[in-house]
């Protein structure tokens, strides 16, 4: 095997275990969504379409999601407070090695988050199972590199004491720019542009528009998959050349 | 070939010149242990010649490789274990180990033959299955500087390794390094003189990043006219330069 790919697989491996290790990151990412799925569920579909599962679903994956930056962050800032990182730089691991370690180690939860959340919404609405369930878990795949991209990007600049608290701008933002919680519909058309700026609307319409079906929707699609595709690729290259200065700085 | 040698090694941060055309020769089986006081630029040294820290001129060669331009060629064959304790804090120590050795790219039998030696020379065993964040802190800056040895570096870079240990800890540590030593060429800097002392080859004293002496401790109390490690030191840096 090459020996790039078997340095990516040996730090993939090590930073899943690091991830399911601490209970607060299972908590965060699964436990709190899951129970915000079915209870908001229970108790708001029958008050206002925002909550029926073909809507609540998707938000509840891209939002469970964004704790991949709160995480992903903390593990490299962690990583670079201690000593570890910079013993590593010794070896002839190179810095996109380091970055595509973190990147892959944290994507599975990512999928899975998706997965879970669809099949336990399915169950409780069963018109959730489908085809368009199966597109949104595979799109998922690149919400969730934007916000492991972001958490990967802030590790690396940020010490591990700022990261908690610039990482919950970032879960905040998922909440209240992404018009999960809330219709769109009567806000300043301002307001409506700058979010569409956002790659938080963008990612739960992505999600949500592939569940729903795309067809008829194939400019809001596609829109939305290309500033979120932008988004990744941008914070995912900021994530390589931060790291990369710090890595030489030491 | 020695295993270390530096030629007009320097770094400069800024106003601040930390290691001034250093000239350092350290041969092969070698235990060279560097001392002076805060700031006196041991470990920039130490970063320069394990390549963390790139030199602002001049060039140091490893293996009689460059740090410079053959910093992949100096990986190969050095190992560090750093100040601080670096270790993977929620893997157990027989996966940190696995960790780092399959990092460095030893085949699984290499790995199953380096873990019993790091298991029989730093008496790990016992805590194979222990997280390393719930050992204590001996215990765990024992494991930092074994996983030093999972590359089997021919050159080891141990930056002050007894920092923070009691004085059990401390001894038993020493003989560790000690038996590290027939196998590999080791660099330690440290405050504690009694470490120099016991465990060094050669001692080279470091002052405002330059070089005050190289020999070996009988050298170093006949120039000072002292008995210790300890007051030839203190001899030294408060003296030294008015001497030379």
């Amino acid at each position: 095997m090459n020996k790039s790919v078997l340095r990516v697989l040996v730090l993939t491996k090590r930073n899943l275990k690091e991830l399911i290790r601490d209970p607060l990151s299972l908590v965060f990412m699964i436990l709190l969504p899951l129970t915000m799925e079915i209870l908001f569920y229970y108790l708001f579909h029958n008050a206002t379409s925002q909550f029926e599962m073909k809507y609540l679903a998707p938000g509840i994956v891209v939002f469970s999601q964004s704790f991949s930056t709160l995480f992903t962050g903390l593990l490299i800032a962690l990583d670079r407070s201690t000593a570890f990182l910079t013993r590593l730089y010794v070896t002839k691991t190179k810095s996109f090695e380091f970055i595509f370690g973190y990147l892959f180690s944290i994507l599975p939860t990512a999928i899975l988050q998706a997965i879970l959340f669809y099949i336990v919404g399915g169950v409780i609405d069963p018109s959730l199972f489908g085809v368009g369930m199966l597109l949104a878990i595979v799109f998922s795949v690149i919400t969730g590199f934007f916000f492991i991209g972001f958490g990967i990007f802030l590790g690396s600049v940020c010490n591990e004491k700022s990261i908690g608290g610039i990482s919950s701008i970032v879960i905040a933002g998922q909440s209240v720019l992404s018009g999960m919680w809330f219709p769109t519909e009567g806000l300043p058309d301002g307001f409506i542009v700058f979010m569409k700026c956002l790659p938080f609307k963008n990612a739960t319409d992505l999600i949500s528009i592939s569940t729903s079906g795309i067809s008829g929707n194939e400019q809001s699609f596609l829109v939305s998959l290309a500033i979120v595709c932008a988004y990744a690729v941008a914070v995912i290259l900021l994530g390589i050349i931060f790291f990369k200065r710090q890595m030489t700085s030491k | 070939m020695q295993a270390i040698k530096t030629i007009n090694l320097s770094k400069r941060y800024k106003d601040v010149l930390a290691v001034d055309d250093l000239n350092l020769e350290v041969e092969n089986g070698e235990l060279f242990a560097l001392l002076g006081v805060n700031g006196a630029g041991k470990t920039t040294t130490i970063k320069m010649l394990s390549t963390l820290t790139a030199p602002t001129s001049g060039d140091a060669l490893i293996g009689g490789k460059s740090v410079l331009t053959e910093s992949d060629s100096v990986k190969e064959i050095i190992d560090i274990s750093m100040q601080e304790t670096a270790i993977a804090r929620k893997l157990t120590v027989e996966e940190n180990i696995e960790f780092y050795a399959n990092l460095n790219g030893r085949t699984p039998s290499e790995i199953v033959r380096i873990k019993e030696r790091i298991y029989d020379t730093f008496g790990l065993k016992p805590y194979a299955n222990k997280r390393a964040n719930k050992l204590s802190g001996g215990w765990q800056r024992k494991l930092s500087i074994a996983l030093a040895l999972t590359s089997e570096p021919k050159v080891l870079f141990l930056d002050e390794p007894t920092l923070g240990l009691d004085v059990i800890a401390r001894r038993e540590l020493w003989n560790t390094i000690r038996a590290l030593k027939e196998s590999t060429t080791i660099i330690l800097t440290t405050h504690y003189m009694e470490e120099a002392e016991y465990l060094a080859d050669r001692i080279g004293v470091m002052k405002e990043g330059r070089l005050l002496f190289v020999g070996t401790k009988e050298e170093l109390f006949a120039l000072t006219g002292t008995s210790s490690v300890e007051e030839a030191f203190i001899d030294l840096v408060t003296t030294g330069e008015n001497r030379k």
